[in-house]
């Protein structure tokens, strides 16, 4: 439901209501002079965005200008920038947030993909079933989605159910894009079930080193234990690649066991005769390895 | 002979940090041996490399610092207090760059290692400084099972009453930082977090090597040597942000920081209360120049990038207070206590969640526990109240120092 501030006493509107007044018709046709009368409204609304709530009549002309589809996109951008801003001040935003929730989700299905993906964003963060409902409507059925694929699996990642983990392995399964397979694999990161799948994309020298490094992150968080023997096979192996190998030095880094690794000499002559013949991301990665865990480097 | 040097009057080798605020330190003989009078004037000074840090000393709790100080040691073994600072626009780059000697004429009897740690300027760090505090802090978030959950869960919808729109945001925000600050030299004390001058470019800050590269998606990417790629919140990987401007340049439309430190003019009322406005402009403008976490409240402490912005929003802070000497809880025109304002945001109130208050108009939970100790000070003490966040320099009273600084702010 809602609600109208009953504390916002405000007689003079600020920035924020000058910006949305001068949307007043009649305004000047000229181009020139409307590309400024939209910069100085721009400017208004982004500039003093406690203006935004400062009272009743500004944040409700601020929403219309959200809401107004007849108004300039840049102006529409800034009035949710300026909503967005004073929200961070919530005592002063709350009695309002019911009527910002509401434009929002009016918004939501706008016409203009930015402003859509920007107001699908601010509602997801907040775990609104609404656009949950719409994202993975749309994942499901792309003549009905508000956003591509990609976007849809980020922002859903924000609140994950179990009704997302599906959607994500059906992207994997069958992936409309790069981007989106790579969203539906970070969304999958906390997916127990997801873990044999990691280890075979962390092995697999034909996977992008960006998919792989997501891989061993995954792993790290799933099958820590797992991570940890694969980084090691990794370095072991001369064929592989310097990202992979970098990303590996920096999980036994990082998360290593220094017992076991101060015993496995295999690993630490391996990783000291990178820090001598590697490329610079491994050289700087084996240098801190044999820093970490006390051996000298060269 | 050989004496002892204790640095914020303590052993350990974790407490030899120093900023520019005056820390308490003393010297002592432990073995006389060789020594016959009863007292012996003892020279301490300091070295260090051009480009190191650098400090400086005095006497007592007040008057004027000089390069050197001759200090009347007894040789019974008993105590003598002096006080060393940075010196201002001279920190440290690396740890323990600054080596305090002391002399009996020519002969070096006794010296320790320190470290002048202050808040730096996030895109002006050293790649070591920059490498450490990344991997201090994704060692604090260990993929999301480590103690940054705390932090991430101190910043949600439900407490945010507790810290923003009223007077307490920005000491909350104090406490909050210096609490993650202090956790993350737990792990490494040399670490200090560092700001983000949002009202400046800061290229170096946006890479893949420190806090990543956003995509056009807003997914951001991190190198393959920076411990960041397995960052985790929430249990969901990696980081999303996107940002409306060319992080080549600063956001635009922020208030820059000439016209924040301007707020605040005596004619029109309460100095804090109007200073205060910058919860909006510049600080909420900040959060949203961006998309993806950062940009609402229940998300926002998911990006490591908050608690930079946030230092940068300190810091703005200190630098007003600085100027007009607002640091005392006594001068009303360095705070808005009002008896209107919610619990939690009056000078003599505790602070959710360091006190463990729940329920009421306080949050169902409090998480984190305590203020984390520092080995340097004890303010602001483990259940910070707003009044002991306002004199962090310790300039009003030593004992409220807070033990940090920004390279940019003077001891006042």
């Amino acid at each position: 439901m809602a609600t109208k501030s009953k504390a916002a006493k405000s007689p003079k509107p600020g920035k924020a209501g000058s910006a949305a007044k001068s949307s007043a018709p009649g305004a000047s046709s000229a181009a020139a002079s409307e590309a400024k009368q939209i910069d100085d409204r721009v400017a208004g609304l982004v500039e003093s965005p406690l203006d935004a709530c400062a009272s009743d009549e500004n944040l409700q002309a601020v929403l219309d200008i959200l809401r107004n589809r007849n108004e300039p996109v840049e102006v529409r951008l800034a009035a949710l920038q300026s909503l967005q801003a004073a929200s961070f001040s919530v005592n002063a935003f709350e009695s309002s947030r019911g009527d910002y929730t509401l434009a929002l989700r009016q918004v939501a299905e706008d016409p203009n993909p930015e402003l859509r993906q920007r107001v699908l964003g601010l509602l997801a963060r907040e775990k609104d079933g609404f656009a949950q409902k719409k994202l993975l409507a749309g994942l499901k059925n792309p003549e009905k989605a508000l956003v591509p694929p990609e976007k849809a699996l980020q922002l859903l990642s924000y609140d994950v159910h179990a009704e997302t983990y599906a959607a994500a392995r059906a992207i994997v399964s069958n992936p409309p894009n790069a981007m989106a397979r790579r969203e539906a694999l970070r969304l999958l990161a906390a997916d127990a079930t997801s873990a044999p799948m990691f280890e075979k994309i962390l092995r697999d020298k034909d996977e992008r080193a960006e998919i792989r490094q997501i891989a061993a992150s995954a792993l790290q968080a799933l099958k820590p234990a797992k991570l940890q023997a694969h980084a090691r096979e990794l370095l072991l192996d001369t064929s592989e690649y310097e990202d992979i190998q970098a990303t590996s030095l920096t999980a036994v880094t990082q998360f290593g066991d220094g017992a076991a690794i101060a015993a496995d000499q295999e690993l630490v002559k391996c990783v000291d005769r990178l820090s001598e013949s590697g490329g610079s991301k491994v050289k700087q990665g084996a240098r801190r390895f044999l820093s970490k865990y006390g051996f000298t480097t060269k | 002979m050989n004496v002892e040097l204790q640095i914020n009057n303590n052993l350990a080798a974790n407490a030899r940090f120093v900023s520019w605020a005056p820390s308490p330190c003393r010297i002592r003989v432990t073995d006389p041996s060789g020594v016959f009078l009863p007292v012996v004037n003892l020279q301490i000074t300091a070295a260090s490399a051009a480009s190191a840090g650098a400090v400086v000393f005095r006497r007592n709790a007040t008057g004027a610092f000089s390069n050197s100080l001759s200090v009347p040691v007894p040789m019974s073994g008993a105590s003598v207090p002096f006080f060393v600072a940075g010196r201002f626009g001279r920190p440290s780059v690396n740890p323990g760059d600054v080596r305090i000697e002391a002399r009996n004429g020519a002969s070096l009897v006794g010296s320790v290692q320190v470290t002048v740690r202050v808040r730096k300027n996030a895109n002006l760090l050293t790649p070591g400084e920059r490498n450490r505090f990344v991997s201090a802090l994704a060692q604090l978030n260990n993929q999301g099972a480590g103690r940054f959950t705390d932090f991430r869960d101190m910043h949600t919808s439900v407490s945010s009453p507790e810290a923003h729109g009223a007077p307490g945001f920005l000491p909350w925000h104090r406490a909050y930082i210096l609490d993650l600050e202090r956790e993350l030299q737990a792990i490494d004390p040399s670490v200090s977090l560092p700001y983000w001058r949002f009202d400046q470019p800061a290229p170096n800050l946006f890479t893949r090597d420190f806090l990543g590269v956003s995509d056009a998606l807003g997914t951001v990417g991190f190198g393959p040597n920076n411990p960041l790629q397995f960052w985790r919140t929430d249990g969901v990987q990696g980081i999303n942000r996107r940002p409306f401007f060319s992080t080549a340049t600063a956001p635009p439309g922020l208030r820059s920081e000439a016209q924040t430190l301007a707020l605040g003019n005596p004619a029109l009322g309460n100095l804090y209360r109007l200073f205060r406005s910058m919860e909006g402009n510049p600080h909420g403008s900040a959060h949203t120049s961006f998309g993806g976490s950062l940009s609402s409240i229940p998300t926002a402490a998911r990006d490591p990038l908050f608690f930079l912005l946030h230092c940068n929003v300190d810091r703005l802070w200190a630098k007003w207070q600085r100027q007009g000497l607002r640091f005392d809880p006594a001068q009303p025109a360095s705070y808005d206590s009002n008896p209107a304002s919610r619990i939690g945001h009056n000078l003599p109130d505790t602070m959710w969640p360091w006190n463990g208050i729940t329920g009421g108009v306080r949050p169902p939970t409090a998480p984190g526990g305590p203020m984390a100790a520092s080995s340097l000070v004890s303010a602001p003490g483990p259940q910070p109240r707003v009044q002991s966040c306002l004199d962090y320099q310790g300039s009003v009273n030593p004992l409220s120092r807070m033990g940090f600084d920004y390279d940019d702010v003077q001891f006042a």
